[in-house]
């Protein structure tokens, strides 16, 4: 139908406008509101109710074509690409709607101000041409022949402004806020769709950021290449990556520019098959991989990922301590190469196919480290294998490891040692039964081993302790470890100082933690007191001495409470005490210890004779409440003289706060600055 | 220094009345505390302007969260996530030697409900805080 107005010279077309893949539907209607007199100031306005396409709908569209040539188009709603836009506002300042074409010129989109734009559409060869053009040379521009088989339409992009791509974004993920898009958009179809993309992009100075800041980019620059062919059901697709510069922070992940992923393979809307790609890690190395990913679950379905020779340092610290924040080996460094091969199917890693070279693991706060690891670890969820580790040497909480060499058998998520040497400064650590298993996503094991004898003198070197002399060896029946807490099950025996030390009820609660916690019972028979105090700076004894300590708690290393009870040992054997030693005591037993002294007896003698020493702290709430041999009140006997010359040292005032008695061991310890008066 | 000090007095003050109103002690001193203390107070000298600036708040189950990574340079982002993961190891390990220290470790729930309170109403003006699931400036 076809209204013609001679006197204003126009031709309005109102009847079907027929777009590619596009149906005018619902109730289109047109009033002529205003034709108010007179004639010549015409304003014609058209209401259409809803325009439908498969993925395009617009509601409450409204027409006024002004006399001078100018239209202007304000749509309630329109629904595109899955995103809403409420009262668009289109302006043309000269439009044009013949039954050959149909053109905007100078038309301004409301939600763009800054970007006018030119429309024209060819109805008979169903050209259509669509340019916005905005200052610094900014072009998008799109160009489509619908008539040509297949029809083709065409996106050139020039200095094109990221940022005008965010309403057309998903509003929670990262939106683009500066940078440029520069490159082409091709895309053929036919009746069935779109058959064909080809794209060439390339991305200046790009920065986006969703709302939290937890996925961000800065200064992104880079390359993208996409081709597509649709064929049937399914899509294969071909692409390039290459990020060129910039940075990225993807929650935990913080990486740089200089990747590149060269992929290739299938898309049938909902499932994505990577039959190939290739992915380049800056300082790392090059990674192959192939996947299938479930599109609507968000769901890795099978992966397959190969990397030969890859460097550690980067790729650990990189890619993978980001998500070990909260573990072990959240201050920890690799150096080295890898060969990894991992596999993932139903759910779980099938395969994983690990070689370590010469790599080189340290803990940023020392309680650990290997040095010369090399490994080949051949692990089937569904086969038993064999796993050859081997490293030069190590350190652990301070302890020095030898070369050592484990055989591990592997059998799904189950690890068995049968026997292992663990070189420790001279002595080793024989290891038997070492078995470590998952159970409920927590990790569990167990071993047994025997220490063979380790110099003392070594040992205090390496733990900076006092030195010590003497030799330490010992039977370790079972140590098992679940959930944070290291337990000693039975009795673990050691030898030192010439005695013996047993320690039950052993456990270690969070041993890599800030606070580890250490309770059990220690009892020891007969330690040499002339090699423990020569240890000490102590002064010499001569003698031998049970030390029973129940109830013992250390936190960080530190006592917090315990009842420990040192007495001579049964038994004949000589028993002699130094002057120092008997200065040393006194001073352990406070100030008053000394009373029971003679000032004169003590210049004349080197050494005395004893019959016992006897001395108790039962440690609770920072109070050591201190006992002897004999207790009498407030007044307590350390050593109990015996033989010619004999002494006897007593303490005085049983409760001594914590803080003192360690300031008097100090005291005693730095060589003996406390005075007899 | 200034944030140190004022740091150091709020958890003074948080313990000393956190535990009258727990009736728990929770000025208790165990090497465990006091390690746990000292390593809070170090590397409160790295949180504090992160505290200011609002990239890190104080949630209302007594830990501290990253609420706007924005308000940190994109290269540091991955530093404050370490050191929030470390802060919250080491709250949850107080609330637990505290507990257990009173010989209460069916305490923890409560002692870190009552920290949680004190901190953030001992939280300096300017930090962000969590009520009621939604984030406030203080």
């Amino acid at each position: 139908m076809e209204l013609s107005y001679p006197m204003l010279n126009k031709t309005i077309i109102y009847s079907k406008i027929h777009l590619p893949n596009c149906r005018l539907s619902g109730l289109i209607f047109f009033c002529l509101l205003s034709l108010s007199a007179p004639l010549y100031a015409v304003q014609i306005t058209l209401n259409v109710a809803d325009v439908a396409a498969p993925s395009f709908t617009a509601r409450g569209i409204k027409v006024v074509l002004a006399q001078e040539g100018s239209a202007e188009f304000s749509i309630d709603e329109l629904h595109m690409a899955e995103k809403i836009w409420r009262k668009v506002h289109i302006y043309c300042t000269e439009f044009l709607l013949n039954s050959a074409h149909v053109t905007c010129h100078k038309g301004k989109l409301d939600v763009i101000p800054d970007l006018p734009f030119t429309f024209s559409y060819e109805f008979s060869s169903q050209q259509l041409e669509l340019q916005f053009t905005a200052n610094a040379n900014e072009l998008w521009q799109v160009s489509a022949d619908f008539r040509a088989k297949p029809w083709r339409a065409t996106a050139l992009l020039r200095n094109a402004q990221s940022k005008r791509l965010t309403d057309l974004l998903p509003s929670n993920g990262a939106l683009p806020k500066q940078g440029t898009l520069n490159g082409t958009l091709v895309i053929h179809g036919d009746k069935a769709g779109v058959s064909k993309i080809n794209a060439d992009l390339q991305l200046a100075d790009l920065a986006a950021t969703d709302a939290s800041g937890l996925h961000a980019a800065e200064k992104l620059s880079g390359k993208l290449h996409i081709n597509a062919d649709r064929a049937g059901q399914k899509w294969n697709w071909r692409g390039a990556l290459d990020w060129q510069g910039g940075e990225l922070f993807w929650q935990p992940l913080y990486l740089r520019g200089g990747h590149t992923l060269q992929a290739s393979g299938q898309w049938d809307g909902a499932q994505l098959q990577v039959t190939q790609a290739v992915v380049n890690l800056p300082e790392v190395g090059k990674i192959e991989l192939n996947a299938l990913w479930d599109i609507k679950k968000s769901n890795l379905l099978e992966g397959h990922l190969v990397g030969e020779n890859l460097s550690l340092a980067n790729g650990f610290a990189n890619y993978a301590k980001p998500f070990m924040e909260q573990s072990i080996l959240s201050a920890t460094a690799l150096k080295g190469r890898a060969d990894v091969d991992w596999q993932y199917r139903n759910g779980t890693t099938q395969v994983l196919l690990l070689q370590l070279h010469d790599v080189a693991v340290e803990d940023g706060e020392k309680r650990f480290a290997l040095h010369g690891l090399n490994a080949d670890i051949p692990w089937h969820a569904q086969l038993q294998n064999v796993a050859h580790v081997a490293f030069t040497d190590g350190e652990l909480m301070g302890l020095p490891l030898g070369a050592t060499q484990w055989q591990i058998q592997m059998r799904g998520m189950d690890f068995t040692l049968p026997t292992a040497t663990l070189p420790l400064l001279d002595g080793k650590l024989e290891v038997s039964d070492f078995h470590i298993h998952n159970v409920n996503n927590m990790w569990q094991w167990s071993f047994s081993s025997t220490l063979t004898s380790i110099s003392m003198q070594k040992l205090s070197a390496a733990l900076h302790w006092p030195e010590m002399y003497g030799s330490l060896s010992g039977f370790i029946p079972k140590m098992s470890y679940l959930n944070k807490l290291l337990k000693v099950d039975g009795t673990l025996l050691f030898r030192v100082f010439d005695g013996t030390v047993l320690a039950n009820n052993l456990e270690l609660f969070d041993p890599f933690g800030r606070a580890p916690r250490l309770s059990g019972n220690l009892d020891m028979r007969e330690l040499d007191l002339d090699l423990l105090t020569r240890t000490f700076s102590f002064g010499n004894i001569q003698g031998r001495i049970d030390l029973g300590v129940n109830n013992l708690e250390l936190v960080n290393w530190l006592p917090v409470r315990f009842d420990a009870k040192l007495a001579s040992s049964p038994g004949k054997y000589r028993k002699k005490i130094s002057q120092k030693a008997v200065e040393n005591i006194s001073s352990l037993g406070g100030a008053g210890g000394i009373a029971a002294l003679q000032r004169s007896f003590l210049r004349i003698f080197e050494n005395f004779g004893y019959d016992r020493i006897g001395l108790s702290c039962m440690l609770q709430n920072d109070i050591c409440t201190m006992g002897g041999v004999e207790n009498n009140g407030n007044v307590y006997t350390i050593v109990k003289g015996g033989g010619i010359p004999a002494i006897t040292v007593i303490g005085y005032n049983r409760k001594v706060h914590w803080s003192e008695l360690l300031n008097r061991l100090k005291r005693v310890s730095q060589d003996n600055k406390a005075v007899i008066k | 220094m200034n944030h140190l000090i004022k740091f150091c007095f709020a958890l003074f003050v948080l313990c000393t009345s956190a535990a009258a109103s727990a009736q728990v002690n929770i000025e208790i001193n165990t090497p465990g505390v006091a390690t746990l203390k000292q390593s809070m107070q170090a590397r409160h000298a790295q949180l504090a302007e992160f505290y200011a600036s609002g990239a890190v708040g104080l949630t209302a189950d007594g830990m501290i969260a990253l609420r706007d990574a924005n308000a940190v340079p994109m290269a540091g982002r991955q530093k404050v996530n370490g050191l929030v993961a470390a802060e919250n190891q080491d709250r949850k390990a107080l609330y637990a030697e505290i507990a257990r220290a009173n010989a209460h470790p069916e305490w923890e729930g409560d002692i870190r409900n009552t920290f949680a309170q004190r901190w953030i109403q001992h939280a300096q003006a300017g930090w962000w805080v969590q009520n009621g699931g939604s984030w406030t400036k203080k």
